[in-house]
C-alpha cells in the first residue's frame, strides 16, 4: 500500500526564529527545508514527521496524531533526540553542524548549517567525468577526517551512502543525516525497524547487530566509493550472502584507477567484518598513500545513446 | 552447586522502574546483583544497569569456573562500575551524574561473600531467622548507630533516603565488603531495594522463606508488599536464592532448583534483563523529558560551539 506523502510547512512560513523558504527533501521519518534564521543566514531544518504515525493535510500546520500512534510518535522521537545528541557534540569541518534544536507544532525540529552544494549521490550522476583518481581519493580521504571524528565520540553513523554525503561547491565533503547513528553502548528496542540502505549497509545491518563497528561504517564507505565508479549502488549485502555477484571493483576497473585504489575498495567490500580496515585512520592511510606508477588516465566514457539512457535510467531505480 | 534462584522487580507507583537485577553462575560460582538507580538525579536507571552489567560482565570474564578471589573481586567489579558509569557521564555531557545503590553476592566453594554500597540490602536467613545482613550507608543508619533515633523513627525519617556511598556520585564509593561466610543447606540469600525491606520486615522474609520455595512464595511476598506499600510505592526488587544440599539426589530435591553439576567449566548462565527490552520498561517519552531532552541538547550545542 503506497503510503501517504506529509505537506510540507508553506513557504514563507514563520517557524519559531526561522522564515520557510523551500522544501529541501521529503523522508519517511522527516522534512528537511530551506530557511533563513533572524541575521538571513540560510539554514536547513530538519522536521520530526515519521509519514506512517503522524499527518499533515494540505495547508495545515501541526499534524495530526492519533491516540494510537502516540507511544510510537514519541518513541521515534527519542531517536531523533538521539540524532540530535550525537550531532551536538561534533563540531567538525566534515560533518553537519547543528545550529539549534526546538519543539513546534507539536513535534520537534533541529536546525543545521546550510551549505551550496549538493550530495554526492546527485554529483556522481551529473559529472561522470570528474570521478577521477585524484578526486575519489581527496573525498574520501576528507570525508574520513569526518568519520574519524565520529568514531571517537563512541558513535556509529550507520547510514553512509552517497545521498548522506554532502559535496560543498569546493568538493569538500559533509557527512549529514545521523538519523540511523547509536551510541555503541544504548541496545535499541525494535518498535521501529532499523534504518538503512541496501546496497551500502554492511552484513552486520542485516544479521548480527552485535558486530556492528567503525568497520560497518567503513563497509558503507567502500559500498560508496564503489557506487561512485559504477554511478549505481552495489549488490546489497544480504543477497551477498547468498550468492555473491559482486564484481570486485579490481577487475571492473583494472586500468582505469590504479590497483591500490581499487584494492582499497574491495578491502572495504570484505564480507567478514575482520578483513576489512577496522579503523577510518588505517583505511585514510590507504587513501593517502603514494602511488608509484601513475595512473592511466580514465579511458573518455563512450556509450551509445541507448545505453546512456538505459543507464540513466538504472541509475535512478536504484537509487531508490 | 545446586540452589533454588529467583529475582523479580516491580515498578511500584512511579513512572519509572529504576532497580536492576542480575545473577549468573559458572559451574562452581554465583553471583546476584541489585542495583537501585537513585530517583531525583537524571539516568538514575541508565546507573543502576551500567552497574548490574559490568559486574556481570566482570563474572563472566573471571569465573573459571571460580574467581581466584572473591571479596577482591567484588570490590573490584564495583569500582569499575562507578568507573563506568563516569565515563557514560563524560560521554554524555551530563550536568549531573547518575547513581546507583549496589548489593552483590558472590557464592563458591560453599562460601558467601558480598559486598555493598548504599541502601540496598543483603539478608542471610537460616532456620527463619536472620543470621546476618548488610548495614545501610544511610544518614538514619549513623543516627541509629549514635543512639539518636529508634529504628521506628527511622521509618519515618525525613532523611531516610540519603545515602553517603553510592556508584556514580562525585566521590569514590565506600565498598564495604563482608566476611567469608560459610552456607549450610537451606540458607537463604536475599538481594532486595528499599523497595521492599523499608515495607516488607526482614522477620517475615526470614518467615516466609523458613519452608517454602523461593519461587512459589516470592511473587505473593512482593504482592503483599504492592498492597501495604501504598499510593506512594518506590520501585521494590529482590534476588532470591536458596542454597541446597549438593548431594541430595534428583528425586528428593525440589523442583524448580538449578544443578550445575553437569554444565561446562568454560560455560556461564546470565539472567540480566536488557536494557529496553524489559516489557515493563516504558518507552513513552512525557513532557517532561521532552522539555529535559530539548534542554540538554541545546546546552551541549552551546558547549561545542566555536
Amino acid at each position: 500500500m503506497a503510503q501517504q506523502a506529509n505537506h510540507a510547512l508553506p513557504s514563507g512560513f514563520q517557524l519559531d526564529e526561522y522564515h520557510i523558504e523551500h522544501q529541501l527533501s521529503l523522508g519517511g521519518f522527516s522534512i528537511v527545508y530551506l530557511a533563513t534564521d533572524k541575521n538571513g543566514q540560510f539554514v536547513a531544518i530538519k522536521e520530526y514527521l515519521p509519514n506512517s504515525l503522524a499527518l499533515r493535510g494540505e495547508g495545515e500546520i501541526k499534524p495530526v496524531i492519533t491516540e494510537e500512534h502516540l507511544p510510537a510518535f514519541r518513541y521515534g522521537m527519542k531517536c531523533f533526540f538521539e540524532e540530535g545528541r550525537a550531532l551536538a557534540r561534533l563540531s567538525h569541518p566534515n560533518v553537519v553542524r547543528v545550529l539549534n534544536f526546538f519543539r513546534a507544532n507539536d513535534t520537534v525540529y533541529m536546525v543545521m548549517e546550510y551549505e551550496h552544494g549538493r550530495t554526492l549521490q546527485e554529483f556522481i550522476q551529473r559529472n561522470r567525468a570528474v570521478i577521477t583518481e585524484n578526486f575519489m581519493r581527496n573525498v574520501f580521504t576528507r570525508l574520513l577526517n569526518g568519520l574519524r571524528e565520529v568514531h571517537s565520540h563512541k558513535l556509529l553513523h550507520l547510514d553512509i551512502k552517497p545521498s548522506n554525503i554532502y559535496m560543498r561547491n569546493d568538493y569538500t565533503p559533509v557527512l549529514i543525516d545521523f538519523g540511523a547513528a547509536r551510541q555503541t553502548l544504548a541496545t535499541d528496542t525494535p518498535m521501529l525497524k532499523p534504518m538503512y540502505t541496501p546496497g551500502f549497509a554492511s552484513p552486520e545491518h542485516y544479521q548480527q547487530r552485535e558486530l556492528l563497528g567503525p568497520w560497518s561504517d567503513l563497509y558503507s564507505i567502500g559500498a560508496s566509493m564503489y557506487a561512485c565508479l559504477a554511478a549505481a549502488a552495489p549488490q546489497s549485502a544480504d543477497s551477498r550472502g547468498e550468492k555473491d555477484r559482486l564484481t570486485p571493483a579490481m577487475v571492473r576497473w583494472e586500468g582505469r584507477y590504479s590497483d591500490q585504489l581499487l584494492e582499497t575498495i574491495d578491502w572495504c567490500l570484505c564480507m567478514d567484518h575482520l578483513q576489512r580496515p577496522q579503523s577510518a585512520f588505517s583505511l585514510q592511510k590507504a587513501l593517502i598513500e603514494e602511488v608509484r606508477t601513475l595512473p592511466p588516465a580514465p579511458l573518455p566514457v563512450k556509450k551509445t545513446w541507448l545505453e546512456h539512457v538505459v543507464g540513466k535510467l538504472r541509475g535512478k531505480a536504484e537509487a531508490k | 552447586m545446586k540452589f533454588t534462584i529467583y529475582q523479580e522487580s516491580r515498578i511500584g507507583r512511579r513512572s519509572n522502574n529504576e532497580d536492576r537485577l542480575a545473577h549468573c553462575y559458572s559451574r562452581d560460582a554465583l553471583l546476584m546483583v541489585v542495583a537501585d538507580g537513585m530517583g531525583g538525579h537524571y539516568y538514575g536507571e541508565i546507573a543502576a544497569q551500567i552497574a548490574v552489567q559490568t559486574l556481570v560482565e566482570h563474572f563472566q570474564r573471571e569465573a573459571k569456573p571460580t574467581v581466584a578471589d572473591p571479596l577482591a573481586f567484588l570490590n573490584k567489579a564495583m569500582i569499575s562500575a562507578h568507573c563506568s558509569i563516569l565515563d557514560y557521564v563524560d560521554d554524555h555531557n551530563l550536568k549531573d551524574s547518575p547513581r546507583t545503590t549496589c548489593v552483590a553476592c558472590l557464592i563458591q566453594d560453599n562460601v558467601a561473600h558480598w559486598a555493598h554500597a548504599g541502601d540496598s540490602r543483603l539478608y542471610l536467613l537460616r532456620g527463619g531467622r536472620v543470621l546476618a545482613q548488610t548495614r545501610d550507608h544511610s544518614r538514619v543508619q549513623l543516627l541509629i548507630d549514635r543512639g539518636e533515633i529508634t529504628e521506628a523513627q527511622a521509618a519515618t525519617h525525613p532523611d531516610r533516603n540519603k545515602v553517603y556511598s553510592c556508584l556514580g556520585g562525585p566521590q569514590l564509593p565506600e565498598i564495604e565488603l563482608s566476611r567469608k561466610l560459610p552456607l549450610e543447606a537451606g540458607d537463604v540469600i536475599v538481594l532486595c531495594t528499599d523497595g521492599l525491606w523499608g515495607v516488607t520486615p526482614a522477620t517475615t522474609l526470614a518467615h516466609a522463606y523458613r519452608n517454602n520455595n523461593p519461587v512459589k512464595i516470592t511473587p505473593m511476598l512482593l504482592d503483599q508488599n504492592d498492597r501495604l506499600a501504598g499510593p506512594n510505592a518506590d520501585n521494590f526488587s529482590l534476588v532470591v536464592a536458596r542454597w541446597e544440599d549438593s548431594y541430595v539426589g534428583e528425586e528428593e530435591a525440589e523442583s524448580n532448583s538449578t544443578s550445575t553439576q553437569t554444565m561446562p567449566l568454560d560455560t556461564i548462565t546470565t539472567r540480566l534483563d536488557e536494557f529496553g527490552r524489559n516489557p515493563k520498561y516504558k518507552t513513552e517519552l512525557t513532557e517532561d523529558e521532552i522539555e529535559r531532552a530539548i534542554e540538554e541538547i541545546r546546552s551541549t550545542i552551546q558547549k561545542y560551539s566555536k
